[in-house]
């Protein structure tokens, strides 16, 4: 469902040209997907110029704005004022000018992993209250999206999820229902044999071959490795 | 079902046999290991080499355990009666063995005295030896008869762990398929009618494998002393309770007992490995306490286990699970309590009276999908790691946008990754076309494991293969300094002689970890 602010009844509304109304009605028609600037021209079937300075004049208004596409910044798209833009223009909520907002979610997911490893044994929800009782974000976020951030830390792999068995250090949990638990921290992850050594991760491994130009011999991969 | 070996699988199994029995025994192997099973004449054929050469690194072949022989009745034409041909088939299997033999021995020097140590390793060099083979090498000068009976007692002690047995038929029958209705009689009790057709591998394996009663049994041979002494009743070994009407006369085996043929079980040895890399892995992800339990559970139930493949684990009660614990230094200070909270975490299914099992095929699969994500993560950084590991748990085709939503990676920069994945054989790709207003394309991923997991193990041949290689060259490369007396190396001389054996250790000990990840990708 578009996200739409309610337009004030108590306003009158505004007065336009013939062209004006033609480009709001379509504009409008978008929804919160906007139409591309591009396709603006083609879809109104109004000279370029008098498209143009109709645009201008509504977005002088506030009758309509402009949002830069996440996937070129060039890319302009117009939405009716009251609609808020949908997540295939901007990215989605973890998204701010364009990119995500990497900084944020690393922030997000660091309280999250603290909380985590506090509760020792957490559900989304409980997460979701220890984030919210923090005070630390100025915005409030649902369940869903504090689901989204531990989600995250599942793939990776700082936190496993598991089922709870209702007993125990699980009795928490509902049997049957999903909890995190972080892995410890103490221990380095386990580098595995493949990654181990050059050819696991050589990105010419597919011309590799014994007497070949690119061989094991004269490899320089094994060289640098073997270089102490 | 056993896949036919990879490329580089070939190349990896022909240079095992060329670095142990040279280049024309390995000639011989690699026509059979690219070929299929083969007569005599047509791996003359095709080698080019002559009948006697063929023959003799045949025989050290099958020595080695490294070839199976066996005989196939060929219809005749019209008027014509059948003939019999002898065929021989490359056991891939056994070649790779050979690189971890070092690891056999091993757990035998865990678990048994110096002398079964010795014993085993003959066996390892020589592929197989009769009790007689067995007493002449312990003898070595010595004329009393302390040498048999220690021997006899040795092998006992190795066949009782399931560390030794039988070797197969030299050369059993095959049947056509459509004959094989019932189970053969040299079939294992172990084998089972499988969903899919057996491969040619399989049935000759089955065919010569001995019965599951006489593969552990000891019969010594009281009729060939040298001495001249009766040593009384035939002795029988491994718990196999004697049926009279179901074995061979007493005379025919007791005349023979000495001169059976025994080689390494490898079988013993893969189920054991298995069971240590599920440990290993439960350790890893999640803790020491996880592992004591999973390890008390798989020692009490190995001997119960059919197969070394079992997917789900004996069920086994809290108390026997507790009294194995307990057995182990590390399993005494933990309480009844903390046992049942590390079993739950190992994910283990709870059944009446409070017995429990686990699921070893998941671990398996858990371990190996950490095997790769490794590559992942250090090949191609920690977005495309998360990107990797969603399309693994998900095990569906899932769309680009939800990737880049879920993995929590930008989406200018997810279809860069995808793309790099994909090239390299980590994904799977589809594109989906809607048609509409406007015609817009979605690009599907997905991690398909029954392409991408063989892909690895291939893979980890080239790299062991690449390994091996390694070593040879720079050992060759300090060859002369490696043959250099000590007291003449000193100085530059003296460094580079430690770092040459750094390499080695280096080198080797990469060598054994990439090993275990290719038994854990074959499966064991």
């Amino acid at each position: 469902m578009s996200k739409r602010k309610q337009p004030d009844s108590k306003v009158p509304a505004p007065s336009m040209t013939e062209q004006e109304k033609v480009l709001y009605n379509l504009i409008q028609s978008k929804q919160d997907l906007g139409i591309w600037s591009r396709d603006v021209n083609r879809e109104a079937r109004l000279p370029n110029k008098v498209v143009a300075k109709s645009l201008e004049s509504l977005l002088s208004r506030g009758l309509i704005k402009a949002v830069a596409h996440f996937q070129s910044k060039s890319r302009k798209h117009f939405l009716a004022s009251e609609f808020e833009p949908s997540p295939e223009i901007t990215g989605g909520k973890w998204y701010d000018q364009g990119s995500l907002d990497t900084e944020f979610v690393d922030f997000l997911k660091g309280q999250c992993l603290k909380h985590i490893r506090n509760l020792k044994i957490a559900t989304v929800d409980t997460v979701a209250d220890a984030v919210r009782r923090s005070r630390v974000l100025k915005v409030d976020y649902s369940s869903e999206d504090i689901g989204e951030i531990v989600g995250a830390l599942v793939l990776d792999n700082d936190v496993i999820e598991m089922r709870s068995n209702g007993l125990g250090e699980f009795a928490a949990v509902p049997a049957g229902g999903a909890c995190y638990k972080c892995r410890d921290a103490t221990k380095e992850p386990r580098v595995g044999a493949m990654a181990s050594i050059p050819c696991g991760v050589c990105p010419e491994v597919a011309r590799c071959t014994p007497g070949g130009v690119v061989s094991p011999a004269t490899c320089e991969y094994y060289s640098k490795w073997l270089d102490f | 079902m056993v896949s036919p070996p990879s490329q580089y699988g070939i190349k990896y199994a022909v240079h095992i046999v060329s670095s142990h029995f040279g280049d024309l025994v390995a000639k011989v192997c690699e026509c059979l290991l690219r070929r299929g099973a083969l007569t005599h004449q047509n791996i003359v054929r095709f080698t080019e080499m002559s009948a006697s050469q063929v023959k003799n690194c045949l025989l050290v072949l099958i020595q080695q355990n490294c070839v199976q022989a066996f005989s196939v009745e060929h219809p005749g034409g019209v008027g014509d009666a059948s003939r019999r041909s002898t065929e021989y088939m490359a056991l891939f299997d056994n070649i790779i063995h050979r690189m971890r033999l070092p690891k056999f021995v091993a757990v035998v020097s865990q678990e048994l005295d110096k002398e079964c140590v010795e014993l085993f390793q003959g066996l390892l060099q020589h592929g197989r030896l009769t009790l007689e083979k067995m007493i002449d090498r312990a003898k070595s000068g010595r004329e009393d008869c302390t040498a048999q009976d220690a021997t006899r007692e040795t092998l006992f002690k190795l066949v009782n762990a399931r560390f030794v047995e039988h070797c197969p038929d030299p050369e059993p029958h095959l049947s056509p398929p459509s004959e094989e209705g019932a189970p053969a009689r040299k079939r294992t009790k172990s084998s089972k009618v499988a969903a899919e057709p057996e491969t040619l591998e399989e049935r000759v394996l089955a065919a010569a494998a001995p019965m599951e009663a006489k593969r552990f049994l000891i019969m010594f041979d009281t009729a060939t002393e040298e001495d001249g002494q009766k040593m009384g009743d035939s002795f029988l070994g491994v718990g196999e309770k004697r049926k009279s009407d179901a074995l061979e006369s007493d005379k025919e085996l007791g005349s023979e007992g000495d001169r059976v043929l025994w080689r390494v079980n490898v079988q013993e040895f893969m189920h054991r490995f298995r069971h240590k890399a599920c440990v290993e892995n439960v350790r890893e992800r999640l803790d020491g306490g996880a592992a004591v339990a999973l390890s008390a559970m798989l020692e009490t139930s190995r001997s119960m286990e059919k197969k070394v493949k079992t997917d789900i684990s004996v069920p086994l009660s809290i108390n026997t699970i507790y009294e194995e614990v307990m057995k182990g230094e590390a399993g005494r200070a933990m309480t009844l309590d903390h046992l049942r909270a590390s079993l739950v975490m190992l994910g283990c299914e709870r059944g009446a009276d409070e017995s429990y099992k686990i699921d070893l095929k998941n671990i398996i699969e858990q371990a190996q999908n950490e095997e790769v994500e490794s590559v992942v993560l250090k090949k191609y950084g920690q977005n495309a790691y998360r990107i990797f590991r969603l399309l693994s748990k998900a095990n569906r085709l899932l769309e680009t946008d939800k990737i880049s939503d879920t993995a929590f990676v930008d989406k200018k920069e997810t279809p860069k990754i995808l793309f790099r994945l994909w090239k390299d054989q980590f994904l799977h790709m589809e594109k989906v076309v809607v048609t509409g207003p406007r015609q817009t394309q979605f690009l599907l991923w997905k991690v398909n494991k029954s392409t991408l997991w063989p892909h690895v193990l291939d893979e980890m041949y080239h790299a062991a293969l690449n390994l091996n290689l390694r070593v040879a060259y720079e050992l060759e490369k300090e060859n002369e300094l490696l043959n250099l007396p000590i007291e003449k190396r000193s100085g530059p001389l003296e460094k580079r002689y430690n770092r040459i054996r750094t390499v080695r250790l280096l080198l080797e000990s990469s060598l054994m970890k990439l090993d275990d990840a290719i038994m854990l990708f074959h499966n064991f």
